[in-house]
Parts: structure tokens; sequence; C-alpha cells
């Protein structure tokens, strides 16, 4: 009996001992490596950029006294006048949603030619390609300032900047959904005879219209909390309402407006998600899921007014008359539509050649610099706090319903403070320069990143974690051993995608004296060095175009 | 095209994708108002097959005619419509999920519109009349306002056929039309077809991989294996040896081997006289 035993023993210690020497050491690429060491390299450059920001205790507290002055400044917070109020916000909403709207519309051509399902071929993929890119790394705000140039002022230049940038993301998040679609159900249209314009209405849109639904309202807030900013540039609303207030040192009346707008953004981001919860949710499916009895193909051909159909129908008008009320409000000079055209040689003439003009290649490169270590910074803050507040915020990490929602409301809330205005608030506090730039992106970060990281450890599968907790881990245990790991490879995505953002928000925030390049950029344009500005906006977008570069080879490595 | 042109006629098919050859040297001809299974495994290259009768796959080699028409030189609006006159219902049934089934049996028309088409209101009445007449034969007429996707997989297969109606089709292609169904749902979608075959005088050109429910289905039999040709029977007045020699050539499942081997040493030349 024992002879029995002892002998598979001594053979399985053996065996360990022979398996652990045989076990295949993972091989690592030499890409890998690199990919490794640009990250380790990326790190020294936030830490440097945290310095160079110089970001610390006592500088902290050495503003609170600032801000303890400017709150006494500020006294009591004056709102303006209701009608100008209403008419203000009315015209806001309006120019954002038609610069929404524009975007979309004009994103749809240029995501069926993206999407290498759709595309008649290669050429067009890339050429679709290089126009998100382009127009996501222009700056709103950049736009704004040639439109402004371009047409009479009032909110045309501004629903046109809006619009054209808004390309880039809207069409890169269609041409994705597109690519995901189920093919089954166009080869199917194909097979009936459909031609390719029919099978892409028939079988692809029903497809990905919740997607694109969901990414328009998603573009939406976004597009409310940047209006703001083009405010400083001229575009007719709050923003500038604003910007005239603390330019002429109505702090009590800037903070009102501040306020206003900041209610606004919440309101706006509460509703759209209530949106998005009824035209993607499950009720819509329940309730069109149940059989109406006809007597005869002719007694059918009258569509029932069901629940759902009315309320379809409902919810059509109103998106309707929403659209045709910002219209109106908006009053459009659309013959400036007509005579633009003219102008628009003489304008390009001025912004031709680039040129650094009297400011010299080392201090716009240095601005460059602190441009991108605000953004760097900004988003090594961001990350740090959004993981710990996203992962309270995700279902299968919190320890109850209630941390879930409290930290997934701290994140709307967050998320509901345009970047500017905070970067207004803080820039006044403590004076101008990188510090408040760097702290109101970070803030902004988390709003955006806390949602990411909350959504994607909600995404991984489930299987790992229970079978840790199957094992007697602990909490703790389980999120560090099967929650993260999983969800670490999307979380490092969504990084990258804010790296991303952020340069172009730092060179935003410059323009209300957050620090860096910006600060330059609104120099030159009211100047009427539009050379500059041309040499700006070159410079900025060879830095997106890098950090983009840079992010899809690290996808691509550490797939 | 003459009226006494085959239904479909297959010369010399040959299919390559890559490396692997799906299909070699296929020649089938099938006559209008047949009703032929295509039987065999999974991978045989039945499914390619047929997707070349709908011109959805590009032939390496050979011809394909539809009613006297070679469907790999055609394109643009000839195309089309012959894909129109070529029915298609899918093993995945392939319905737009997010659409009323109504919409889904109207796409079977669009070959006969111009433009894009979303919604329902952008369909003419007379072909969502036409439509619900077809909803109405599968008998899912109170179904016609629902989602797609909120049907059973059954339901949904009717809905397809109801489609490829709408194409007022003279051939209907089947891939595996029951696959993905349960064996009463599979039992309900095979008489439609059937019913609807008879009804129409269509030329149904069907893939199955079960012999039995192929032997009391089809007209005729096509057997295909590793992309050739094994086999090509009537089914009518099979011997019990002929129908023992199909389950050796297509057999699907190891129970089928099963039967075939215990059969077999029942079938033995001696025994044969009082077995058959």
């Amino acid at each position: 009996m024992t002879a029995v035993t002892d002998r598979p023993r001594v053979r399985a210690t053996r065996s360990v001992a022979q398996a652990v020497s045989a076990a295949p050491r993972r091989r690592v690429s030499p890409e890998r490596i690199a990919a490794g060491l640009t990250l380790v390299a990326l790190g020294v450059l936030v830490c440097v950029a945290l310095a160079r920001i110089d970001i610390s205790v006592p500088n902290m507290i050495a503003s609170w006294a600032n801000a303890q002055h400017f709150f006494t400044r500020v006294g009591t917070v004056r709102f303006p006048e209701l009608p100008v109020l209403l008419q203000q916000t009315a015209l806001t909403v309006g120019l954002v949603l038609l610069g929404t709207l524009l975007a979309a519309v004009l994103s749809v051509p240029i995501a069926w030619l993206a999407a290498a399902n759709t595309s008649p071929g290669r050429g067009w993929i890339a050429a679709a390609r290089f126009v998100s890119v382009l127009t996501r790394a222009v700056p709103d705000v950049v736009l704004a300032m040639v439109f402004v140039l371009l047409f009479t002022i009032g909110p045309l230049p501004g629903i046109l900047a809006i619009g054209i940038h808004s390309i880039g993301m809207i069409s890169k998040l269609f041409a994705d959904a597109i690519e995901q679609i189920d093919e089954g159900p166009r080869t199917a249209i194909r097979a009936t005879g459909g031609n390719r314009v029919q099978q892409f209405t028939a079988g692809v849109l029903p497809q990905v219209l919740p997607s694109w639904v969901a990414t328009v309202l998603h573009r939406n807030d976004i597009n409310l909390r940047g209006s703001v900013i083009l405010g400083f540039v001229g575009i007719v609303g709050l923003g500038r309402e604003m910007s005239f207030a603390f330019k002429s040192l109505d702090y009590s009346l800037g903070i009102g407006y501040a306020i206003v707008i900041f209610a606004l953004c919440v309101l706006m981001e509460i509703v759209s998600s209530a949106v998005r919860a009824t035209m993607l949710g499950r009720t819509s499916r329940a309730t069109t899921g149940r059989p109406v009895h006809f007597r005869s193909p002719d007694e059918a051909l009258r569509r029932p007014w069901t629940a759902a159909r009315v309320r379809t129908t409902a919810w059509s008008w109103v998106a309707v008359l929403v659209v045709v009320g910002s219209v109106i409000v908006c009053d459009i000079a659309w013959g400036d539509l007509a005579t633009v055209w003219g102008r628009i040689g003489p304008v390009a003439a001025q912004f031709w050649p680039p040129s650094f003009g009297s400011y010299g290649t080392p201090v716009m490169l240095g601005a460059l610099f602190d441009t991108v270590a605000i953004a760097l910074a900004a988003t090594l803050l961001a990350v740090v706090v959004s993981v710990v507040i996203g992962s309270f915020a995700a279902r299968n990490v919190a320890p109850n319903r209630g941390v879930r929602g409290g930290a997934r409301l701290l994140l709307v809330v967050v998320r509901g403070v345009p970047e500017t205005i905070l970067a207004v608030v803080l820039i006044v506090i403590t004076g101008l320069g990188a510090q408040a730039g760097t702290l109101a992106l970070a803030f902004g970060g988390i709003g955006l990143l806390g949602k990411l990281v909350a959504d994607s450890l909600e995404e991984v599968d489930s299987g790992p974690e229970r079978a840790l907790t199957a094992t007697g881990a602990t909490r703790f245990q389980r999120y560090a051993g099967a929650t993260v790991p999983q969800g670490v490879r999307a979380m490092l995505g969504h990084t990258f995608y804010l790296v991303d953002t952020n340069i172009r928000a730092a060179t935003i925030l410059g323009v209300v004296g957050g620090g860096g390049i910006g600060y330059y950029l609104l120099n030159a344009a009211q100047g009427s060095n539009y050379g500059t500005v041309t040499a700006i906006v070159l410079m900025i977008l060879v830095a997106v175009l890098v950090v983009e570069g840079i992010a899809m080879w690290m996808r691509r490595v550490f797939r | 095209m003459t009226r006494d042109d085959p239904a479909v006629e297959i010369t010399a098919l040959t299919k390559r994708f890559g490396d692997t050859t799906a299909l070699r040297d296929v020649s089938l001809t099938v006559q209008t108002g047949e009703v032929v299974v295509l039987l065999g495994l999974s991978g045989s290259g039945k499914s390619t097959l047929l997707r070349h009768v709908d011109a959805l796959e590009h032939p390496t080699g050979g011809t394909v005619r539809v009613a006297g028409t070679s469907v790999s030189e055609l394109s643009g609006r000839p195309l089309r419509r012959l894909r129109q006159q070529v029915g298609f219902v899918f093993q995945q049934f392939e319905l737009v999920p997010s659409l009323t089934v109504l919409e889904n049996v109207l796409t079977g028309a669009l070959a006969t519109l111009r433009g894009p088409r979303l919604g329902l209101w952008s369909y003419p009445r007379r072909l969502r009349h036409r439509a619900l007449g077809h909803l109405d034969r599968v008998g899912l007429l109170d179904r016609a306002y629902q989602r797609a996707d909120t049907l059973s997989g059954g339901q949904q297969q009717r809905v397809a056929i109801a489609r490829a109606l709408m194409q007022d089709p003279s051939v209907l292609l089947a891939d595996e039309p029951v696959a993905s169904l349960d064996p009463e749902s599979s039992a309900q979608v095979m008489t439609l077809i059937r019913e609807i075959a008879a009804d129409q005088g269509l030329t149904v050109l069907c893939s199955l991989h079960q012999v039995d429910l192929a032997l009391s289905w089809a007209d005729r039999i096509v057997g295909l294996r590793h992309g050739e040709v094994v086999l090509d029977t009537r089914t009518e007045g099979l011997s019990k040896a002929e129908v023992m020699e199909i389950y050796g050539q297509v057999a699907t499942t190891t129970d089928e081997f099963a039967a075939v081997e215990a059969l077999r040493s029942v079938t033995d030349p001696a025994t044969t006289g009082t077995l058959a």
C-alpha cells in the first residue's frame, strides 16, 4: 500500500522540478521591448512635466490665500437678468445642437468611405481616415477664429467650427460601428438584388443606428462644454457673455454665468442619458414584441397605434421641433453662405506663409513643450484619481449599490464642469500659468476617464471573478487578480485617448490663460498675425499626430 | 434564354480559396420545378455551391447558368435582376434584427425599386400589401409590426421565406435552412418550403446534412464530399441497399455511421434476400 502511494509522490516532485526547468521562457519581441522603453520614457517625461509645472503643496496653500481674496472680491454671485439669460441659453444650446447635427450628417458619407466593409476601395479608406484625423487635430477654437473672419459675427461661425471639428470623432466612431456589424443581413439584402446604397440603408444603418445616436449625444455633451471657449474668440452665447464679464473684472457676474453654464451642462448630460436609455433600452424592445391580431392582410395595412408607436412618433416630433427651434433661435445669416466664397481667397492669403513672427523658434518650442507637459501631467493626475473613483463606480467592484451610485453621480457632476470655466476660475485664483491649466484638465479628465474605467471594468468576463471567489479570495484579491488584469488593456487604450484629447484641450486652455502655446495662439489671432496662427496650428497638428501614432503603435504591440 | 433552358446549369465549376479547393469540377443540372437536396458534411462545399448560383461568389473555373444566363458575366443592374429571380434562405435567417418583420419582408422587393429605403413608409402601399399577403401565407401576419429579433428561430426563418417570396423568384436556394432549429420548427419550415414550391412551381435547391430528412423530402439527392459530386439519384423507388449506399457515401453523424455499419453486417450478400 505505502509503496504504491510513495512512488507517484517521488515521481511527482521530480516532474515538477523538470517541468519548471523545461517550461518555455516567455519570449519578448524587440518591438515589445522598444514599446516598453517608450512607456518608461513617457513616464520620466511626465515626472519632468510635473516638476516643470511646479504643482506642490506649498504652492496650493499659497493659492488658497488667493482664493479667499478672490471670493471676497466676488462678494455675492450675481445672475444676468432673466430675458437675457433665457435668450443666451437658447442660443448656446441651439448653436451647439446644430453644429453637432451638421457634423453627424457630414460624418455619414465619411464613415461609409472609411469603414473597411463598406468602402469602395483602399484609397477611399485612406482619404476618409485622413479627413477624420485632420478635423480632429485642428481645435475648434482655431476654426472659429478663421470663420469669424469669413462670416459676419453671429452663430454661423460657431456652428461651422463645431460641425467641422466634430466630424473627426463622430466619423471615426461611426466607421468603427459599421465595421462591427453582423454581415449576414447585409448579404441577405445583396442576395435579394439590392444595390450598394440599398444594402447600406436596409442592412447596415438599422444595425448601427443605436450606436450612432449614442455617439452623437455624447459628442453633443462635449460640444456644449466646449462652446464656452468659443465665446473667448467671439462666438455668441453664454461663453461670450462670461468672457466679457471676466474681462471687465465683474467677477460676481462672471461666476453667475459660470454657474449657469455648469448647470446647463449637467442638465444636458442628464437629458442625453435619458434619451439614450429610452431609445436603446430594453423597454422599447419589450413593447414592440407583442403580436396584434389581424383578420386579413388588408386590415393589417393600417399599422395599429400601439403605445410604442405613439411614443416613438411623439419623440420624433419633439426631435424635429427642437431642431427647427434651434434654427429659428440661431437666426442664421444664410446669405453669408453665398457671399463667403469671394472672401476665402484674401483670408487664406493672410494665413500663408506660416511664420513665428517676433516670437522666435525657442520661445515657440518651449511653449509647445509646456502644452505637452500640461497634457501629460494632467493625464497622470487624472489616471490616478480615475482608477480609484472608476473602480468604485463599477458594478462588479463596488461593495454595494449605494457606493456605485455615489461614484457614478460624482463622475457625472465632475464631467459636467466645463474645463474652461474651471480654468478661468483657477486662473483668477492661482494666477496665469500652467498650474491652473493642469488642474483644470486633470479635473475634466477624471470625469471622462473615470466613466471609461468603470465601463471597461464592468465589461470584463465575470467567470474568472467567480472562480476566484470560489477559491476563497477576498474582495480586494478578486479585484486585483481577476477584474483589473482583464480590464487593463482597455484602460491603457483609454489613457492614450485621454493624452490625445488633453493635448488639444491644453492648447485651448492656453487661450484663456492656462499656459502653453494657446496663449500665443490667441495673441497672434488678436494681433492679426495670421501667419503665426498657421505656424502654431501646424505645430499642434504635428504634436497630435505624433501622440496618435505612438498610441496606435502601443495598442498594436500590447494587443 | 429559351423556355427549354434548365433552371440551373452548373458546368465544371471549380472554386479555390487560397490553397484550399472548395469545389472541384462540379457539374449539375436542375430542371424547372425540381426539388433537389445537396447532401453532405459541413465543409463539403454545399454552401459555396449555393452561393455561386446567386453570384455571391465568383467561380475560379467553370460556369453557372440560371435560366440560360451565365451569372458570373453579369454586373450592375442585370446582376441585381438575376439575384431578384433567385431567392436565398440562410441557415442563420439573416433578418435585420432591429427592423419590423414587415420591413424585413419588404427588403425582398428592393431590386424592383430605385434608391435607398428606410422605414415602412418608404415602400409603396402596393408592395406593403403584397408583403402582408406573404406574411399571411407563412402564418405570421399577427407579427407584422414586431421587431424581427423578438421572434423565435422558426418564426424568423418563416419571415426569411416570406422575404424570398417577395422577390417573386423562379429559383429558391436554401442553405441548411433548419440546422439552427428545433425538430418541430424544422418540420414546419421544411413543409412550408415544399408547399410553396408546389404552389408556385419553384425550382428548389436546398442543402442539408440529415440523410433521412433529405430522403423523405427531396425529389432528387446530390451528394457532395470534399467539393466533389459523389452521388446523384432520384429518391423515388430506392431500394434499401441503395439507401444504405447513400448513408455510406454521405453519412454525417457517428450515429448514422454506426447504423450503416450495423446494417451492412445484416445486409451481407447471404442474408440480403430475406431483408429485401
